[in-house]
C-alpha cells in the first residue's frame, strides 16, 4: 500500500479513535494522529533523493505525469464508468502535502486548550471533525483521479462547515453557511466539468481508435467490460495527445461553446472561490472572523491553497488553450485582488478581518503568477502558496493569542503590546514582516518571482508590463497597512488594561517558533527549501502545455 | 593567500554582526547593560573593522592594479536560485570601491557603536530597562549585517534584499522609542516612503531582468553595452514615455530606489522625521551609511544609465541640494538642522553622479560620512549633556562646558563648508570633494558644447579626450564603449596615474566611438550649476549659524547651561572621527575610488569625468571657479557671525522682515501637509471606499442572490416540494440561531437536505450533459474520421 494512502487515512483512523477513547484522552489522540501523519509525510523527503523511475535526483518529473508512490485500483465500475482509487505525488503536490500535515499538527496543538474556549462542548466531535478535515485536505492533494478528487473536495467541506458553525464566534452560522454555499456553488460547476470531461475524453479515444483501426479498450488496466473509453485520470487527461487534441480543437463544442475555454472557466470558478479572489472572496473574512483560531489557521494555511492547486493541477495542464484564452481576465482578477484586498485590509478595525483581507491580497499574486503561464510565474505562484501557507497561519495564531487574552479584536483599543509581551512581540514582528514581503523572509520570494515572471511575459501578452507595475504598487499598500497595524497593536505606550497579559506560554511559543523559522528558512534558501522540489514538475508541465498550445496555433 | 581570500574575509565580516544579532536576541537581556553593548561593539563591528583593515591593506598595497582587476574578474559566485531559468548568483562585488566603502562603513560604525555605549547608558532605563538596551544593540548589529551585505552585493536582487533590510533596521531604530507616538509615526513614514521609491526600483529591476536577462551587475552592464552597440534588446524597443526611451525608464526606475533611500526630492520627507531615533542612529544610519546607499546604488548601476536618465538624476540632485539647504537655515532643532544639511549634501552627491562626476560624488560620500557622523555625535553629546534639549535657541555659550565637542564640531563645520586655501592643496573634506563636483558641473554647463562639437568635427583631437581636457583640466574617466572585460591595460594605467595624482595619457583604439558619445550627451543647463554654486555659499552659512548658536555667544537658558557636561566615553569617538575626517580628505579614499572608476564607469552611453586637477587649479578659466567656490566659506561664515553675534535679536528682525519666506521654509515648502492630504488621506479614503464596496455592494449582491433563491424556492416549493427545497434556502437568510438548535437541525436532517439538494442538482446536470455529450459524440467521431 502506498505511503500516501497511509498519510491520508491515518487522521481518519485517529478520528475513529477519538470517538471511543475516554474524554480526557481525546486531544492526546488527536495530536498523536496528526503527529504521526506529519512524520509520515516527512519520510516523503527520501523520495526526492531516490525517486522511482528516474536517474537524476534533480526534482520530480522529467516529464509531466512522472509520479511517485502511485497506488491505483478500480473502485467503482459499471458499463459506462470506471472510477479509480488513484493516488500519487509529484513536485506540485509534495510541498503542499508536507505543508498540510505541518499546519494540521500545529493547529491541533493550538486546539490543546479547548477546555478554556468560550464554546467548549463536544471535544469528541471537534477533534474527530478536525482529523476528518485533515483527511479530506490530504486526499485532495494526493488524488489523481478527478472523481476521487471531487469526493475529497466535498469531504473536506462538511467538517469545515461544522467546525465553523458549531465552535465559532457569534455569527458562526451565517459564516458557515456562507462558506458552504460559496464552495458548493463552485463545486457544482466543477461537477459539470467532471462529467463533460469524461464524455469528451471518451469521444477522443474512440475516434482515435477508429482512426488507427484498433478495436477494444484504450488502457491496459481496465478489463474489456467497459464500453466507454472515457477517463477521470488527471494525468491521462493532461498528457494523452488524442484527448488533448480533441479538447483543444476549435471544432469541439459544448452546447455551442468551444470546449476548452468553457471547461476552463467552469473549473476556474470553483477554484477561484476557494482561492479566493475578488469578487467571490466575501465568504473569507466572515469565515475567518467567526472560526476558532486553529480552524482559521487551517483555513488560511491549507484550504486557500486548494484553489491554487486546482489551477495548477486541473485548469492549466488540461486546458492550456483555455488558459491562453482567459489569460487577461484572470490576470486582471489577480491584480484587482492584490490591490482591492490590500485596500480593504487597510480600512479594517477588526484585527482578524484585516489578516483575512491580507490573504485575499496575497493570493492575488498566486493568481497573477499563474495567469501568464511562464516558468517564473508558476514557480512564484507555487512558492507564494507555500509561503503564505506558513506566514498566514502564524498571523492568525498571533491574532488568536491576543483575542484569548483581551476578548476583543478592536485594533484601535490595543497598543504597546510589545512592551507587555516582549517574546510575543518579537515573534509577531517576524510573522507580520513575512506577510509584508520583507526580503529575507518567505513572503518576498513569491512576490518578486511573480512580478518578474509577469513582466517577462511581455513577449506573449502586451498587457503584462502594466499588470506587473500595478501589482508592484501593491507592495507599497501592503507595507502601509501592515506597518500601521503593527504600530497600533504592538507599538506605542503600554496600556493599563493589558498590563496583566502573560507573555507567550511554552505551548504558544512552541507553535510559533517553527513557523517563524520556516519563514526565515524559505526566505533565505528558497531553492533548497522549495524550488528544487517543485521546479522539475512545473517545467515539465509547462513543456507539456507549450506542446498543446503549439499544436493549436 | 588562498583563492577567494578577499571574498571570504569580506563575507565573514558580514556574518559576524549576524552572530552578534542572534546572541543579543537570545541572550541579550541576560548579558546585561554594558556587556550586551560591548558584544555588539566587538562582534558586530570590531571583527568587521579588523577584517576590513586587513583586506584594505592587502588589497591596496599587496596587489597591483592588474592583479586587482584579475581578482575582480574571477570573484566567486554562489548559485543561489533560479528565476525561471535565469540563475541568480550570490557573490562579492570585489573592486576598490567595495573595499573603500566597506572600510568606511566599518570604521565609522565602529566608533559610533562605541559612542552608543556611552549614549545608551543614560538612556535605556527611561524606557524598558535592560531588555530594551540589548534590543538597541541587536538592531545595530542587524543593521551592520545588512549594510555590509548591501556594500558587497554583486547582484541587483541581493542589493535589493539588503536594501530592504537596512530599511527595516532604519524603521526599527527610528521607532526605537516606540512608546512615543511621533517616533512610531516617523518610523512608518520612513518605511512607506522608502517603499514608494522601491516601487520604482522594482520596475527598474524587472526591466533589467526582462531586457538584459540577468541581475548580476557586471553581466548586466556587459549585456547592456552589447545591446547598445548592436541596437538590439532594450534598444530595439520603440517605447517612449514623454520622450524617454525604455533604457532611460530602466535607469530612472533604478534611481527611484535611490531617491527613497537617499531621501531625494520629492521623497525627502522622511529623513528629517527620522531624527526621532536615538542620536547614534541618526549618525550611523541617517547620515553616514544607509542614506548614502542610494548614491552607492546609482554609482553601481552607472553603466546602465542613459544621458536622459543622468539628466533626470542631475535635476533631482540639484533641486534637493538647493531646497534642503534653504530649509536648514531656519531650523532651530540642532538635529533637524543637521538632517537638512545631510539632505543637501546627498543632493550634491546625486547631482555629481548626474553630471558624470562619478569619482567626486563617491569621494564626497566618503568625506561626508566622516564629518557628518562626527557632527551628529557632537549633537548627541550636546543633547545628552543638556538633558535632551534639542532647541538651539536655549543653548549658547556651551564651548566652556564642552570644549572637545565644540572644537570637533567646528572641524565638522569647516569640512562640510569646504574650507581650504584656494589654489593650494590645503583644505578639508568638502574642499576636495564638493568642489570637484562643482568643477565637473562647470565643465558640463559651460564648456560642453564647445568640447563636444570640437571633438566630433575634429577626429584628430579625439584622442585628447582620454587625457586632460585642454581647457578645463577635467578629463574622462574611462573609455565609454569598453565593456567590463575589456580594459585591464587601461585600468592599470589609470590606477597608477591616480594613485600618484599624476596625469596620464592613454591611447584608446576606440576614439571615434568615444567622440561620437561626447556629442550625444547634452550640456547641463546653466541654472543647475548656478544653484549648486549658490548652495556652496548657503552651506557654510547655516553650519556656522548652527555652531555659533550652540557653542558661542552667551548662554540663553540658565537651566540648560548649568547641567551641560561632557562624557569621556563619548568624546573619544568624536576625536577619532575628527582625525578621520582630516585623513579621509587626503589619503586613500580618492585613489581607491579612482582605481575602481575605470571599470565601474565603462558605460556605453554616458561618460564619467574626472575633476581631480581642479584642486591644483590648472588652467586660467578654472581659476575663477577655484576662488569663487574656495572663498565661499569665508564670506558665508562672516555673514553668519555678523547676524548671530549678538544672540537672537538680529535674526529675529530679519525673520520678521521676511515673514512669508520664513513661513514657507519653516513648513518645508508644505510637502508634509500636501502629502498627508494626497497620499495618506487619499489612500485611507480609497480604503474606506473599498470597504464600503465590499460590505454594501459585493456582499449584498450575494445576499440578494440568496434571498432571490429563497423566493424562487419558496414559490416552487408550494408547487413542487414544500418540505424539501423550501427548508433549505430559508436557512440562507435566517442566519443566527443558537447552538442547540443548530445541532438539532443537523440531527433532524437539514444538512441532509443540503446534500440531497446538491445531489439533485448534480443529477440533473449530469443527465443534461450526458444527452448533450451523446449528441455531440457522433459529430466528433465523424470529424475525427475524416
Amino acid at each position: 500500500m502506498s505511503i500516501l494512502t497511509w498519510i491520508v487515512f491515518v487522521p481518519m483512523l485517529g478520528a475513529l479513535l477519538c470517538m471511543v477513547v475516554p474524554r480526557r484522552q481525546i486531544r492526546t489522540v488527536a495530536v498523536a494522529a496528526s503527529l504521526v501523519t506529519f512524520l509520515l509525510s516527512l519520510s516523503l523527503f527520501a523520495t526526492f533523493f531516490n525517486p522511482a523511475g528516474e536517474t537524476s535526483g534533480e526534482g520530480f518529473g522529467s516529464r509531466y505525469g512522472m509520479l511517485q508512490h502511485v497506488q491505483r485500483a478500480t473502485w467503482i465500475e459499471s458499463k459506462s464508468f470506471a472510477i479509480e482509487y488513484f493516488v500519487g505525488m509529484d513536485g506540485l503536490s509534495f510541498p503542499l502535502i508536507v505543508l498540510t500535515t505541518l499546519i494540521s499538527l500545529l493547529s491541533c496543538l493550538a486546539s490543546w486548550n479547548f477546555d478554556k474556549w468560550a464554546i467548549n462542548k463536544g471535544p469528541r466531535a471537534y477533534f474527530a471533525l478536525f482529523l476528518l478535515l485533515e483527511t479530506g485536505m490530504l486526499g485532495v492533494f494526493v488524488s489523481l483521479d478527478f472523481f476521487l478528487f471531487y469526493i475529497f473536495w466535498e469531504v473536506m467541506l462538511l467538517p469545515m462547515y461544522f467546525l465553523i458553525g458549531a465552535w465559532g464566534g457569534p455569527r458562526r452560522e451565517y459564516a458557515a453557511i456562507k462558506f458552504f454555499l460559496f464552495t458548493l456553488a463552485g463545486s457544482v460547476l466543477m461537477l459539470v466539468a467532471l462529467v463533460a470531461m469524461y464524455f469528451y475524453s471518451d469521444q477522443a479515444i474512440t475516434a482515435e481508435m477508429a482512426r488507427q483501426g484498433i478495436e477494444g479498450v484504450a488502457s491496459g488496466y481496465r478489463e474489456g467490460v467497459i464500453i466507454s473509453h472515457g477517463t477521470f485520470d488527471l494525468m491521462e487527461l493532461a498528457t494523452n495527445p488524442a484527448i488533448q487534441n480533441h479538447f483543444a480543437a476549435s471544432s469541439t463544442l459544448f452546447l455551442g461553446w468551444r470546449f476548452a475555454p468553457l471547461m476552463f472557466l467552469f473549473l476556474f470558478v470553483g477554484f477561484a472561490v476557494k482561492l479566493p479572489c475578488v469578487p467571490v472572496h466575501t465568504w473569507l473574512p466572515d469565515a475567518h472572523v467567526e472560526a476558532p483560531t486553529p480552524i482559521s489557521m487551517i483555513l488560511a494555511g491549507v484550504l486557500l491553497k486548494m484553489g491554487g492547486y486546482g489551477f495548477l493541477r486541473l485548469c492549466y495542464p488540461i486546458f492550456p488553450t483555455g488558459g491562453m484564452t482567459w489569460a487577461f481576465p484572470v490576470a486582471v482578477i489577480g491584480v484587482v485582488s492584490i490591490i482591492y484586498g490590500a485596500l480593504c485590509a487597510m480600512a479594517q478595525t477588526d484585527f482578524k478581518r484585516l489578516v483575512a483581507y491580507s490573504s485575499v491580497s496575497h493570493m492575488g499574486y498566486v493568481m497573477l503568477g499563474i495567469a501568464v503561464m511562464t516558468d517564473t510565474g508558476f514557480q512564484g505562484a507555487l512558492f507564494q502558496m507555500i509561503a503564505h501557507g506558513i506566514s498566514s497561519p502564524m498571523c492568525f495564531f498571533l491574532v488568536g493569542m491576543v483575542y484569548e487574552r483581551a476578548h476583543h479584536r478592536e485594533i484601535n483599543r490595543f497598543g504597546g503590546l510589545w512592551l507587555t509581551m516582549p517574546r510575543y512581540g518579537t515573534l509577531a514582528t517576524i510573522g507580520f514582516f513575512a506577510s509584508l514581503g520583507l526580503p529575507g523572509l518567505c513572503g518576498f520570494i513569491g512576490e518578486v518571482w511573480v512580478l518578474l515572471g509577469v513582466f517577462a511575459a511581455a513577449e506573449k501578452f502586451t498587457w503584462a508590463i502594466p499588470m506587473a507595475i500595478l501589482a508592484a504598487a501593491g507592495v507599497v499598500l501592503t507595507a502601509g497597512y501592515i506597518l500601521w497595524l503593527i504600530r497600533r497593536v504592538y507599538l506605542g505606550k503600554e496600556r493599563e488594561e493589558h498590563a496583566g497579559f502573560p507573555d507567550a506560554s511554552g505551548r504558544e511559543t512552541f507553535i510559533l517558533v517553527p513557523m517563524a523559522l520556516l519563514c526565515i528558512a524559505l526566505g533565505v534558501f528558497p531553492m533548497q527549501t522549495v524550488f528544487i522540489f517543485t521546479n522539475g514538475t512545473l517545467d515539465a508541465m509547462l513543456a507539456q502545455m507549450a506542446r498543446v498550445i503549439g499544436m493549436g496555433s | 593567500m588562498g583563492e577567494h581570500f578577499y571574498e571570504i574575509l569580506l563575507a565573514l565580516g558580514v556574518l559576524s554582526p549576524m552572530v552578534s544579532f542572534w546572541i543579543l536576541v537570545f541572550a541579550g537581556p541576560k548579558l546585561g547593560k554594558p556587556t550586551a553593548g560591548w558584544t555588539a561593539v566587538v562582534l558586530g563591528m570590531g571583527v568587521p573593522l579588523a577584517l576590513a583593515t586587513w583586506v584594505l591593506i592587502s588589497w591596496w598595497w599587496g596587489e597591483d592594479s592588474v592583479s586587482r582587476a584579475a581578482l575582480t574578474e574571477n570573484a566567486f559566485r554562489f548559485h543561489w536560485a533560479d528565476i525561471g531559468s535565469v540563475p541568480i548568483t550570490l557573490g562579492v562585488k570585489l573592486d576598490s570601491l567595495t573595499v573603500a566603502m566597506y572600510f568606511m562603513v566599518t570604521f565609522v560604525a565602529f566608533w559610533i557603536f562605541v559612542f552608543s555605549i556611552g549614549y545608551m547608558s543614560g538612556h535605556s532605563d527611561e524606557v524598558d530597562g535592560q531588555s530594551k538596551y540589548s534590543r538597541f544593540f541587536a538592531y545595530l548589529s542587524l543593521f551592520a549585517f545588512s549594510m555590509l551585505g548591501l556594500v558587497i552585493s554583486s547582484n541587483l536582487l541581493f542589493l535589493f534584499i539588503f536594501w530592504e533590510l537596512v530599511g527595516l533596521c532604519s524603521y526599527l531604530l527610528i521607532g526605537f522609542y516606540f512608546d512615543k507616538a511621533y517616533a512610531s509615526a516617523a518610523a512608518i513614514k520612513a518605511f512607506v516612503t522608502n517603499r514608494v521609491g522601491d516601487f520604482g526600483f522594482l520596475i527598474g529591476l524587472m526591466l533589467v531582468f526582462y531586457q538584459l536577462g540577468t541581475l548580476d551587475l557586471d553581466q548586466a552592464a556587459a549585456v547592456f553595452a552589447e545591446q547598445a552597440a548592436t541596437g538590439s534588446g532594450i534598444f530595439s524597443s520603440d517605447f517612449s514615455l514623454f520622450g524617454w526611451s525604455l533604457a532611460t525608464v530602466m535607469g530612472v526606475g533604478l534611481f527611484c530606489g535611490a531617491m527613497g533611500k537617499s531621501a531625494q526630492f520629492p521623497l525627502h520627507v522622511w529623513l528629517p522625521d527620522a531624527m526621532a531615533g536615538p542620536t547614534p542612529v541618526s549618525a550611523l544610519i541617517h547620515a553616514a551609511t544607509m542614506v548614502a546607499a542610494g548614491v552607492y546604488l546609482v554609482a553601481r548601476v552607472f553603466r546602465l544609465m542613459t544621458p536622459d536618465a543622468l539628466m533626470f538624476i542631475a535635476l533631482i540632485g540639484c533641486l534637493t541640494l538647493t531646497l534642503m539647504a534653504l530649509v536648514a537655515i531656519v531650523q532651530v532643532d540642532i538635529k533637524k538642522c543637521l538632517a537638512y544639511s545631510t539632505l543637501s549634501q546627498l543632493g550634491y552627491m546625486i547631482f555629481g553622479l548626474g553630471c558624470g562626476a562619478w569619482i567626486a560624488a563617491l569621494f564626497h560620500l566618503m568625506t561626508h560620512a566622516f564629518f557628518k557622523a562626527m557632527l551628529f555625535l557632537c549633537s548627541g553629546q550636546v543633547i545628552e549633556g543638556c538633558h535632551h534639549e534639542q532647541d538651539m535657541r536655549k543653548m549658547g555659550g556651551l564651548r566652556k562646558k564642552m570644549p572637545v565637542t565644540c572644537w570637533t564640531f567646528f572641524v565638522g563645520v569647516l569640512a562640510i563648508s569646504g574650507a581650504g586655501i584656494a589654489g593650494t592643496t590645503i583644505g578639508l573634506g568638502g574642499f576636495f570633494s564638493k568642489d570637484e563636483i562643482l568643477a565637473v558641473a562647470y565643465v558640463r554647463a559651460f564648456e560642453w558644447d564647445d568640447a563636444g562639437k570640437h571633438e566630433v568635427h575634429d577626429g584628430d583631437a579625439a584622442h585628447a579626450l582620454g587625457s586632460t581636457h585642454p581647457v578645463t583640466g577635467v578629463r574622462l574617466v574611462s573609455d565609454p564603449v569598453q565593456n567590463a572585460h575589456g580594459g585591464f591595460a587601461r585600468a592599470e594605467a589609470r590606477g597608477a596615474a591616480n594613485a600618484h595624482g599624476e596625469d596620464t595619457q592613454h591611447v584608446g583604439h576606440d576614439d571615434s566611438a568615444r567622440a561620437s558619445i561626447f556629442g550625444t550627451i547634452p550640456a547641463l543647463p546653466k541654472w543647475m550649476f548656478y544653484l549648486a554654486l549658490f548652495t556652496a555659499y548657503v552651506t557654510p552659512f547655516y553650519m556656522m549659524r548652527c555652531w555659533w548658536m550652540t557653542f558661542m555667544g552667551k548662554p540663553r537658558d540658565e537651566n540648560v547651561y548649568r547641567h551641560a557636561h561632557e562624557s569621556k566615553l563619548m568624546y573619544v569617538p568624536l576625536a577619532v572621527l575628527a582625525v578621520g575626517t582630516l585623513l579621509a580628505s587626503y589619503f586613500l579614499f580618492r585613489p581607491l575610488i579612482a582605481d575602481a572608476a575605470t571599470a565601474a564607469t565603462a558605460a556605453p552611453l554616458v561618460l564619467a569625468l574626472d575633476g581631480h586637477e581642479h584642486t591644483a587649479a590648472i588652467g586660467a578659466a578654472h581659476r575663477f571657479l577655484t576662488f569663487g567656490v574656495g572663498g565661499a566659506f569665508i564670506i558665508a561664515f562672516l555673514a553668519a557671525i555678523a547676524i548671530y553675534r549678538r544672540g537672537l535679536e538680529t535674526p529675529e528682525r530679519i525673520r520678521r522682515a521676511l515673514a512669508p519666506l520664513h513661513l514657507v521654509l519653516v513648513h518645508k515648502y508644505f510637502f508634509d501637509e500636501v502629502y498627508d492630504v494626497i497620499w495618506v488621506k487619499g489612500c485611507l479614503l480609497l480604503a474606506k471606499v473599498a470597504r464600503f464596496i465590499d460590505t454594501w455592494i459585493v456582499d449584498s449582491i450575494f445576499d440578494m442572490l440568496a434571498a432571490a433563491t429563497e423566493r424562487i424556492a419558496a414559490f416552487s416549493g408550494l408547487i413542487l416540494d414544500k418540505h424539501g427545497v423550501d427548508g433549505v434556502v430559508n436557512g440562507v437568510a435566517r442566519s443566527s440561531t443558537d447552538f442547540a438548535g443548530f445541532i438539532r437541525r443537523w440531527q433532524t436532517g437539514r444538512i441532509r437536505h443540503y446534500v440531497i439538494f446538491a445531489t439533485g442538482v448534480a443529477t440533473v446536470v449530469f443527465l443534461w450533459i450526458w444527452l448533450a455529450g451523446a449528441s455531440n459524440a457522433d459529430a466528433a467521431v465523424v470529424s475525427a474520421g475524416m
